[in-house]
Protein backbone atom coordinates (compact mmCIF):
# COMPACT_ATOMS: atom_id res chain seq x y z
CA UNK A 1 0.00 0.00 0.00
CA UNK A 2 1.34 3.74 -1.16
CA UNK A 3 -0.76 5.04 2.30
CA UNK A 4 0.86 2.85 4.60
CA UNK A 5 1.39 5.56 7.25
CA UNK A 6 -1.90 7.77 8.02
CA UNK A 7 -1.81 11.53 7.44
CA UNK A 8 -1.44 13.07 11.09
CA UNK A 9 -4.78 14.29 11.96
CA UNK A 10 -5.56 17.80 11.40
CA UNK A 11 -6.04 19.65 14.55
CA UNK A 12 -8.62 21.84 14.17
CA UNK A 13 -9.28 25.61 16.60
CA UNK A 14 -6.40 27.21 18.38
CA UNK A 15 -3.72 25.31 20.23
CA UNK A 16 -4.18 25.72 23.44
CA UNK A 17 -6.27 24.06 26.07
CA UNK A 18 -10.31 25.51 25.67
CA UNK A 19 -10.49 26.27 29.14
CA UNK A 20 -7.57 28.28 28.93
CA UNK A 21 -9.05 29.63 25.91
CA UNK A 22 -12.36 30.23 27.80
CA UNK A 23 -10.43 32.36 30.03
CA UNK A 24 -8.63 34.62 27.63
CA UNK A 25 -11.50 35.15 26.12
CA UNK A 26 -13.15 36.12 29.07
CA UNK A 27 -10.79 38.30 29.59
CA UNK A 28 -11.10 40.05 26.23
CA UNK A 29 -14.59 40.73 27.46
CA UNK A 30 -12.85 42.05 30.95
CA UNK A 31 -10.08 44.10 28.98
CA UNK A 32 -13.63 45.98 27.56
CA UNK A 33 -15.02 46.45 30.72
CA UNK A 34 -12.58 48.69 32.15
CA UNK A 35 -11.12 50.56 29.71
CA UNK A 36 -14.85 51.55 29.30
CA UNK A 37 -14.62 52.71 32.98
CA UNK A 38 -11.20 53.97 32.54
CA UNK A 39 -11.54 55.70 28.91
CA UNK A 40 -15.23 57.43 30.41
CA UNK A 41 -12.84 58.91 33.37
CA UNK A 42 -10.52 59.93 30.74
CA UNK A 43 -12.88 62.15 28.92
CA UNK A 44 -14.61 63.37 31.84
CA UNK A 45 -11.51 64.71 33.98
CA UNK A 46 -10.42 66.43 30.01
CA UNK A 47 -13.32 67.88 29.66
CA UNK A 48 -13.89 69.71 32.93
CA UNK A 49 -11.61 72.40 33.85
CA UNK A 50 -10.80 72.33 37.51
CA UNK A 51 -10.72 68.91 38.28
CA UNK A 52 -9.47 68.25 41.94
CA UNK A 53 -6.71 66.96 41.66
CA UNK A 54 -5.01 68.28 45.42
CA UNK A 55 -4.78 65.01 47.66
CA UNK A 56 -5.53 67.43 50.55
CA UNK A 57 -8.67 68.06 49.00
CA UNK A 58 -9.45 64.91 47.53
CA UNK A 59 -8.07 62.70 50.44
CA UNK A 60 -6.60 60.65 48.25
CA UNK A 61 -3.86 58.36 49.76
CA UNK A 62 -0.44 58.09 47.50
CA UNK A 63 1.12 56.20 50.06
CA UNK A 64 -1.72 53.71 50.52
CA UNK A 65 -2.23 53.35 46.90
CA UNK A 66 1.44 52.90 46.38
CA UNK A 67 1.59 50.15 48.73
CA UNK A 68 -1.46 48.38 47.24
CA UNK A 69 0.40 48.18 43.75
CA UNK A 70 3.15 46.54 45.20
CA UNK A 71 0.88 43.86 47.47
CA UNK A 72 -0.51 43.51 44.27
CA UNK A 73 2.86 42.97 42.10
CA UNK A 74 3.59 40.50 45.06
CA UNK A 75 0.91 38.14 44.96
CA UNK A 76 1.11 38.19 40.88
CA UNK A 77 4.36 36.98 41.46
CA UNK A 78 3.53 34.37 43.85
CA UNK A 79 0.84 32.85 41.34
CA UNK A 80 3.28 32.33 38.76
CA UNK A 81 5.63 30.55 41.37
CA UNK A 82 2.47 28.66 42.16
CA UNK A 83 2.28 27.27 38.86
CA UNK A 84 5.93 27.17 38.25
CA UNK A 85 5.93 24.83 41.55
CA UNK A 86 3.37 22.57 39.77
CA UNK A 87 4.87 22.01 36.83
CA UNK A 88 8.22 21.07 38.30
CA UNK A 89 5.98 18.56 40.89
CA UNK A 90 6.89 20.96 44.23
CA UNK A 91 3.05 20.38 45.31
CA UNK A 92 3.43 21.72 49.02
CA UNK A 93 5.60 24.77 47.81
CA UNK A 94 3.12 25.50 45.16
CA UNK A 95 0.26 25.43 47.96
CA UNK A 96 1.90 27.36 50.25
CA UNK A 97 2.77 30.22 47.89
CA UNK A 98 -1.18 30.37 46.38
CA UNK A 99 -1.67 30.47 50.41
CA UNK A 100 0.78 33.68 50.58
CA UNK A 101 -1.29 35.06 47.40
CA UNK A 102 -4.87 35.14 49.38
CA UNK A 103 -2.97 36.36 52.17
CA UNK A 104 -1.81 39.02 49.98
CA UNK A 105 -4.94 39.83 48.14
CA UNK A 106 -6.71 39.66 51.40
CA UNK A 107 -4.34 42.70 52.49
CA UNK A 108 -5.12 44.48 49.22
CA UNK A 109 -8.73 44.72 50.15
CA UNK A 110 -7.37 45.96 53.88
CA UNK A 111 -5.97 48.74 52.67
CA UNK A 112 -8.22 49.47 50.21
CA UNK A 113 -10.83 49.10 53.20
CA UNK A 114 -8.64 51.93 55.26
CA UNK A 115 -8.68 54.03 52.12
CA UNK A 116 -12.72 53.76 51.48
CA UNK A 117 -12.99 54.38 55.49
CA UNK A 118 -11.16 57.61 54.91
CA UNK A 119 -13.31 58.93 52.27
CA UNK A 120 -16.44 58.00 54.06
CA UNK A 121 -15.74 59.71 57.34
CA UNK A 122 -14.47 62.99 54.94
CA UNK A 123 -17.88 62.62 53.18
CA UNK A 124 -15.88 62.06 49.94
CA UNK A 125 -19.15 60.43 48.49
CA UNK A 126 -20.79 60.89 45.28
CA UNK A 127 -23.94 63.19 45.41
CA UNK A 128 -22.47 64.38 49.20
CA UNK A 129 -20.40 66.83 47.74
CA UNK A 130 -21.14 70.65 47.76
CA UNK A 131 -19.11 72.14 45.11
CA UNK A 132 -19.48 75.70 45.60
CA UNK A 133 -19.63 78.05 48.48
CA UNK A 134 -23.70 77.60 48.43
CA UNK A 135 -23.87 74.28 48.36
CA UNK A 136 -20.79 74.01 51.51
CA UNK A 137 -23.23 76.50 53.60
CA UNK A 138 -26.56 74.83 52.94
CA UNK A 139 -24.40 71.39 53.76
CA UNK A 140 -23.74 72.76 57.03
CA UNK A 141 -26.91 74.12 57.63
CA UNK A 142 -28.48 70.43 56.71
CA UNK A 143 -25.97 68.69 59.02
CA UNK A 144 -26.90 70.95 61.73
CA UNK A 145 -30.70 70.12 61.51
CA UNK A 146 -29.51 66.33 61.47
CA UNK A 147 -27.78 66.98 64.27
CA UNK A 148 -30.37 68.87 66.15
CA UNK A 149 -33.34 65.98 65.40
CA UNK A 150 -31.43 63.24 66.64
CA UNK A 151 -30.12 65.20 69.65
CA UNK A 152 -33.54 66.36 70.47
CA UNK A 153 -35.09 62.92 70.07
CA UNK A 154 -32.71 61.70 72.25
CA UNK A 155 -34.05 64.01 74.98
CA UNK A 156 -37.55 63.98 74.33
CA UNK A 157 -38.49 60.61 72.78
CA UNK A 158 -42.17 61.58 73.37
CA UNK A 159 -42.56 64.11 71.34
CA UNK A 160 -42.90 63.34 67.88
CA UNK A 161 -42.43 66.83 65.93
CA UNK A 162 -39.43 69.07 66.30
CA UNK A 163 -41.62 72.45 67.48
CA UNK A 164 -43.43 70.03 70.68
CA UNK A 165 -39.85 69.09 71.38
CA UNK A 166 -38.72 72.47 71.54
CA UNK A 167 -41.42 73.59 73.66
CA UNK A 168 -40.84 70.68 76.33
CA UNK A 169 -37.10 71.54 76.20
CA UNK A 170 -37.84 75.13 77.22
CA UNK A 171 -40.42 74.39 79.50
CA UNK A 172 -38.16 71.68 81.48
CA UNK A 173 -35.44 74.33 81.60
CA UNK A 174 -38.29 76.90 83.22
CA UNK A 175 -39.16 74.17 85.59
CA UNK A 176 -35.65 73.25 86.72
CA UNK A 177 -34.87 76.88 87.09
CA UNK A 178 -37.52 78.40 89.02
CA UNK A 179 -37.07 74.71 91.37
CA UNK A 180 -35.05 75.26 94.50
CA UNK A 181 -32.97 73.76 96.11
CA UNK A 182 -31.97 71.27 92.94
CA UNK A 183 -30.95 68.07 93.65
CA UNK A 184 -27.67 66.48 91.67
CA UNK A 185 -29.39 65.13 89.29
CA UNK A 186 -31.61 68.20 88.26
CA UNK A 187 -28.59 70.33 88.12
CA UNK A 188 -27.11 68.07 85.70
CA UNK A 189 -30.03 67.93 83.84
CA UNK A 190 -30.42 71.26 84.08
CA UNK A 191 -26.96 71.97 82.47
CA UNK A 192 -27.24 69.07 79.74
CA UNK A 193 -30.73 71.32 78.94
CA UNK A 194 -29.13 74.51 78.79
CA UNK A 195 -26.20 73.53 76.61
CA UNK A 196 -28.98 71.52 73.96
CA UNK A 197 -31.04 75.13 73.72
CA UNK A 198 -28.37 77.10 73.28
CA UNK A 199 -27.05 74.74 70.56
CA UNK A 200 -30.30 75.01 69.03
CA UNK A 201 -30.56 78.69 68.88
CA UNK A 202 -27.50 78.97 67.36
CA UNK A 203 -28.52 76.71 64.58
CA UNK A 204 -32.14 78.49 64.14
CA UNK A 205 -29.52 81.57 63.96
CA UNK A 206 -27.28 80.08 61.27
CA UNK A 207 -30.36 78.27 59.43
CA UNK A 208 -31.93 81.74 58.75
CA UNK A 209 -28.97 83.61 58.15
CA UNK A 210 -27.47 81.06 55.20
CA UNK A 211 -31.38 81.05 53.94
CA UNK A 212 -31.69 84.68 53.81
CA UNK A 213 -27.99 85.42 52.38
CA UNK A 214 -27.27 87.94 55.76
CA UNK A 215 -23.90 87.77 57.11
CA UNK A 216 -23.63 86.57 61.02
CA UNK A 217 -22.60 89.89 61.81
CA UNK A 218 -26.22 90.89 62.06
CA UNK A 219 -27.62 89.80 65.07
CA UNK A 220 -30.20 86.79 64.77
CA UNK A 221 -32.90 88.81 66.30
CA UNK A 222 -32.54 91.44 63.78
CA UNK A 223 -33.79 89.18 60.66
CA UNK A 224 -37.36 89.63 61.46
CA UNK A 225 -37.79 93.18 61.22
CA UNK A 226 -34.70 92.90 58.33
CA UNK A 227 -37.06 90.31 56.10
CA UNK A 228 -39.64 92.89 56.31
CA UNK A 229 -37.71 96.04 55.04
CA UNK A 230 -37.94 96.21 51.14
CA UNK A 231 -34.59 94.68 49.13
CA UNK A 232 -33.45 93.71 52.76
CA UNK A 233 -30.41 91.49 51.16
CA UNK A 234 -28.95 93.89 49.16
CA UNK A 235 -28.31 96.42 52.15
CA UNK A 236 -26.65 94.01 53.65
CA UNK A 237 -23.65 91.87 53.50
CA UNK A 238 -24.15 88.49 52.14
CA UNK A 239 -23.36 85.85 54.55
CA UNK A 240 -19.67 83.76 53.90
CA UNK A 241 -18.62 79.97 54.17
CA UNK A 242 -15.80 81.42 55.99
CA UNK A 243 -18.17 82.58 58.50
CA UNK A 244 -20.24 79.75 58.29
CA UNK A 245 -17.50 77.51 59.23
CA UNK A 246 -15.97 80.18 62.37
CA UNK A 247 -19.28 79.54 63.62
CA UNK A 248 -18.93 75.77 63.15
CA UNK A 249 -15.40 75.99 64.97
CA UNK A 250 -16.70 77.62 67.48
CA UNK A 251 -19.48 75.55 68.53
CA UNK A 252 -16.73 73.03 67.93
CA UNK A 253 -14.53 74.52 70.59
CA UNK A 254 -16.73 75.73 73.36
CA UNK A 255 -16.52 73.48 76.46
CA UNK A 256 -19.91 73.60 77.19
CA UNK A 257 -21.51 72.52 73.29
CA UNK A 258 -18.53 70.47 72.16
CA UNK A 259 -19.57 66.99 72.88
CA UNK A 260 -23.08 68.03 72.09
CA UNK A 261 -22.17 69.09 68.22
CA UNK A 262 -19.95 66.02 67.59
CA UNK A 263 -20.03 64.86 64.02
CA UNK A 264 -20.67 68.28 62.80
CA UNK A 265 -17.81 69.51 60.56
CA UNK A 266 -17.11 72.66 58.78
CA UNK A 267 -17.77 72.08 54.72
CA UNK A 268 -15.21 72.93 52.05
CA UNK A 269 -16.49 73.13 48.00
CA UNK A 270 -14.72 70.86 46.16
CA UNK A 271 -15.20 71.40 42.35
CA UNK A 272 -16.38 68.25 40.47
CA UNK A 273 -15.72 66.17 43.92
CA UNK A 274 -19.29 64.36 43.04
CA UNK A 275 -18.07 63.69 39.25
CA UNK A 276 -14.57 62.58 41.18
CA UNK A 277 -16.03 60.72 43.74
CA UNK A 278 -18.43 58.38 41.11
CA UNK A 279 -15.26 57.95 38.88
CA UNK A 280 -13.25 56.71 42.30
CA UNK A 281 -15.80 54.44 43.55
CA UNK A 282 -16.70 53.33 40.42
CA UNK A 283 -13.64 51.96 39.52
CA UNK A 284 -12.01 51.06 42.47
CA UNK A 285 -15.28 49.71 43.46
CA UNK A 286 -15.09 46.92 40.55
CA UNK A 287 -11.64 46.56 40.82
CA UNK A 288 -12.09 45.25 44.36
CA UNK A 289 -15.45 42.99 43.07
CA UNK A 290 -12.79 41.07 41.44
CA UNK A 291 -10.44 41.05 43.89
CA UNK A 292 -13.02 39.37 45.89
CA UNK A 293 -13.89 36.96 43.57
CA UNK A 294 -10.07 35.96 42.84
CA UNK A 295 -9.78 35.06 46.43
CA UNK A 296 -12.53 32.56 46.28
CA UNK A 297 -10.75 31.26 43.31
CA UNK A 298 -7.60 30.87 45.43
CA UNK A 299 -9.71 29.19 48.17
CA UNK A 300 -10.77 26.68 46.02
CA UNK A 301 -7.26 25.80 45.26
CA UNK A 302 -6.57 25.48 48.65
CA UNK A 303 -9.00 23.48 49.23
CA UNK A 304 -7.76 20.87 47.46
CA UNK A 305 -4.50 20.44 50.09
CA UNK A 306 -2.30 17.83 49.67
CA UNK A 307 -4.38 16.23 46.93
CA UNK A 308 -2.79 19.69 44.28
CA UNK A 309 -0.78 18.16 41.47
CA UNK A 310 0.29 18.48 38.22
CA UNK A 311 -3.50 17.76 36.73
CA UNK A 312 -4.14 21.23 38.35
CA UNK A 313 -1.48 22.83 36.37
CA UNK A 314 -3.97 24.42 34.12
CA UNK A 315 -6.74 25.74 36.42
CA UNK A 316 -3.98 27.04 38.11
CA UNK A 317 -2.66 28.80 35.19
CA UNK A 318 -5.89 30.15 34.50
CA UNK A 319 -6.41 31.59 37.77
CA UNK A 320 -3.11 32.94 37.49
CA UNK A 321 -4.25 34.90 34.49
CA UNK A 322 -7.51 36.43 35.69
CA UNK A 323 -4.96 37.84 38.50
CA UNK A 324 -2.55 39.23 36.57
CA UNK A 325 -5.55 40.82 34.82
CA UNK A 326 -7.00 42.11 38.03
CA UNK A 327 -3.31 43.42 38.65
CA UNK A 328 -2.63 44.90 35.24
CA UNK A 329 -6.15 46.95 35.99
CA UNK A 330 -4.86 48.29 39.42
CA UNK A 331 -1.14 49.29 37.11
CA UNK A 332 -3.34 52.06 34.59
CA UNK A 333 -5.76 53.04 38.00
CA UNK A 334 -2.87 53.72 40.49
CA UNK A 335 -1.06 56.00 38.03
CA UNK A 336 -4.44 56.94 36.73
CA UNK A 337 -6.52 57.88 40.24
CA UNK A 338 -3.99 58.83 42.22
CA UNK A 339 -0.79 60.22 40.67
CA UNK A 340 -2.14 62.24 37.63
CA UNK B 1 -0.41 18.68 27.58
CA UNK B 2 0.66 14.75 27.65
CA UNK B 3 2.83 13.77 30.97
CA UNK B 4 5.49 13.60 29.15
CA UNK B 5 5.53 17.34 29.05
CA UNK B 6 5.79 18.09 32.52
CA UNK B 7 8.44 15.40 33.87
CA UNK B 8 11.63 17.66 32.32
CA UNK B 9 9.45 20.78 32.64
CA UNK B 10 12.50 23.54 33.41
CA UNK B 11 11.96 25.73 36.34
CA UNK B 12 11.55 29.82 35.52
CA UNK B 13 12.06 30.45 38.84
CA UNK B 14 14.74 32.74 38.03
CA UNK B 15 13.03 34.88 35.07
CA UNK B 16 10.41 35.26 37.38
CA UNK B 17 12.54 37.11 39.93
CA UNK B 18 13.52 39.29 37.18
CA UNK B 19 10.60 40.39 36.12
CA UNK B 20 9.60 41.22 39.44
CA UNK B 21 12.11 42.85 40.33
CA UNK B 22 11.64 45.17 37.39
CA UNK B 23 8.02 45.78 38.21
CA UNK B 24 9.11 46.93 41.69
CA UNK B 25 11.46 49.52 39.88
CA UNK B 26 8.96 50.52 37.55
CA UNK B 27 6.62 51.03 40.53
CA UNK B 28 9.34 52.83 42.13
CA UNK B 29 9.72 55.28 39.12
CA UNK B 30 6.01 56.27 39.34
CA UNK B 31 6.32 56.93 43.02
CA UNK B 32 9.38 58.76 42.78
CA UNK B 33 8.08 61.26 40.34
CA UNK B 34 4.88 62.05 42.03
CA UNK B 35 7.28 62.73 45.12
CA UNK B 36 9.61 65.51 43.49
CA UNK B 37 6.90 67.65 42.35
CA UNK B 38 7.60 68.60 38.96
CA UNK B 39 6.42 71.71 37.63
CA UNK B 40 4.69 70.31 34.40
CA UNK B 41 1.63 68.27 35.02
CA UNK B 42 1.74 66.64 31.39
CA UNK B 43 5.24 65.43 31.37
CA UNK B 44 4.03 63.56 35.29
CA UNK B 45 1.59 62.27 33.36
CA UNK B 46 3.52 61.45 30.36
CA UNK B 47 6.13 59.33 32.47
CA UNK B 48 3.51 57.68 34.88
CA UNK B 49 1.73 56.38 32.01
CA UNK B 50 4.79 55.60 30.55
CA UNK B 51 5.73 53.20 33.62
CA UNK B 52 2.32 52.06 33.52
CA UNK B 53 2.42 50.85 30.20
CA UNK B 54 5.73 49.25 30.27
CA UNK B 55 4.21 47.58 33.48
CA UNK B 56 1.82 46.30 32.07
CA UNK B 57 3.84 44.94 28.96
CA UNK B 58 5.91 42.95 31.57
CA UNK B 59 3.50 40.97 33.41
CA UNK B 60 1.31 40.39 30.04
CA UNK B 61 4.95 38.83 28.23
CA UNK B 62 5.79 36.91 30.99
CA UNK B 63 3.61 36.17 33.75
CA UNK B 64 0.86 35.79 31.20
CA UNK B 65 3.46 33.70 29.08
CA UNK B 66 1.78 35.47 26.07
CA UNK B 67 5.74 35.91 24.85
CA UNK B 68 5.64 32.36 24.51
CA UNK B 69 2.27 31.52 23.33
CA UNK B 70 1.43 31.27 19.45
CA UNK B 71 -0.33 33.43 16.79
CA UNK B 72 -3.90 32.83 18.32
CA UNK B 73 -2.92 36.03 21.23
CA UNK B 74 -3.31 38.47 18.55
CA UNK B 75 -6.30 37.14 17.10
CA UNK B 76 -7.91 36.90 20.32
CA UNK B 77 -6.30 39.94 22.10
CA UNK B 78 -6.48 42.37 18.44
CA UNK B 79 -9.94 43.20 18.31
CA UNK B 80 -10.98 43.74 22.19
CA UNK B 81 -7.93 46.57 22.35
CA UNK B 82 -8.78 47.99 19.01
CA UNK B 83 -12.33 48.51 21.11
CA UNK B 84 -11.25 49.12 24.01
CA UNK B 85 -9.31 52.10 22.38
CA UNK B 86 -12.14 53.48 20.19
CA UNK B 87 -14.46 54.44 23.15
CA UNK B 88 -11.89 57.33 24.87
CA UNK B 89 -10.60 57.73 21.17
CA UNK B 90 -14.07 58.42 19.82
CA UNK B 91 -15.28 60.12 23.11
CA UNK B 92 -12.98 62.59 22.99
CA UNK B 93 -13.76 65.31 20.01
CA UNK B 94 -17.43 64.75 20.87
CA UNK B 95 -17.57 65.39 24.80
CA UNK B 96 -14.42 65.11 25.81
CA UNK B 97 -13.62 68.43 24.92
CA UNK B 98 -16.96 69.86 25.33
CA UNK B 99 -18.20 68.06 28.07
CA UNK B 100 -20.00 71.18 29.43
CA UNK B 101 -21.74 74.13 27.69
CA UNK B 102 -20.32 77.08 28.25
CA UNK B 103 -23.59 77.75 31.13
CA UNK B 104 -22.79 74.96 33.70
CA UNK B 105 -22.60 75.91 37.38
CA UNK B 106 -18.81 74.57 37.62
CA UNK B 107 -18.01 75.96 34.61
CA UNK B 108 -18.93 79.62 36.19
CA UNK B 109 -17.36 78.52 39.37
CA UNK B 110 -14.11 77.73 37.98
CA UNK B 111 -13.98 80.48 36.00
CA UNK B 112 -14.76 82.85 39.05
CA UNK B 113 -12.02 81.03 40.83
CA UNK B 114 -9.22 81.62 38.10
CA UNK B 115 -10.41 85.11 38.22
CA UNK B 116 -9.85 85.55 42.08
CA UNK B 117 -6.86 83.85 41.45
CA UNK B 118 -5.81 86.65 39.38
CA UNK B 119 -6.82 89.42 41.43
CA UNK B 120 -5.27 88.39 44.37
CA UNK B 121 -1.60 87.72 42.18
CA UNK B 122 -2.01 91.22 41.57
CA UNK B 123 -2.17 92.73 45.22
Amino acid sequence: MTHAVAAPTLKMGIPIPNAKLGMWLFLGTEIMFFTAFIGTYIVMRMGSRGWPTDTHVTHINIALGGTNTFVLIVSSYFVVISHDCLLTHQYSKAWRFMLYTLVLGCVFLGIKGIEYTGKIQHDILPGHIPENNRQAMEKVVTQFGALMDRKLAAEFPKEKTREDQRAELNSSIQTLTDKTPRTPAEEKTLKDRTALSRLNTEYISLKEHVRADITLKVPHEKLDAIRKEDNAPSKYEAVTLDEVNHKVDEILSDPETKSLAYGLTPAHPILYGNLFASNYFLMTGFHAIHVIIGLFMFILILMKGSALCVDDAILVENIGLYWHFVDLVWIFLFPLLYII
Amino acid sequence: MSDHDHDDHPSHGAAYLRVFIALCVFTGISVAADLVHMESKILLGAIVLAVAVAKALCVMMFFMHLKFERAWKYLLLAPTIILALALPISLRPDIGETYYTQDVQQQRDYEEQQANKHDSGHH
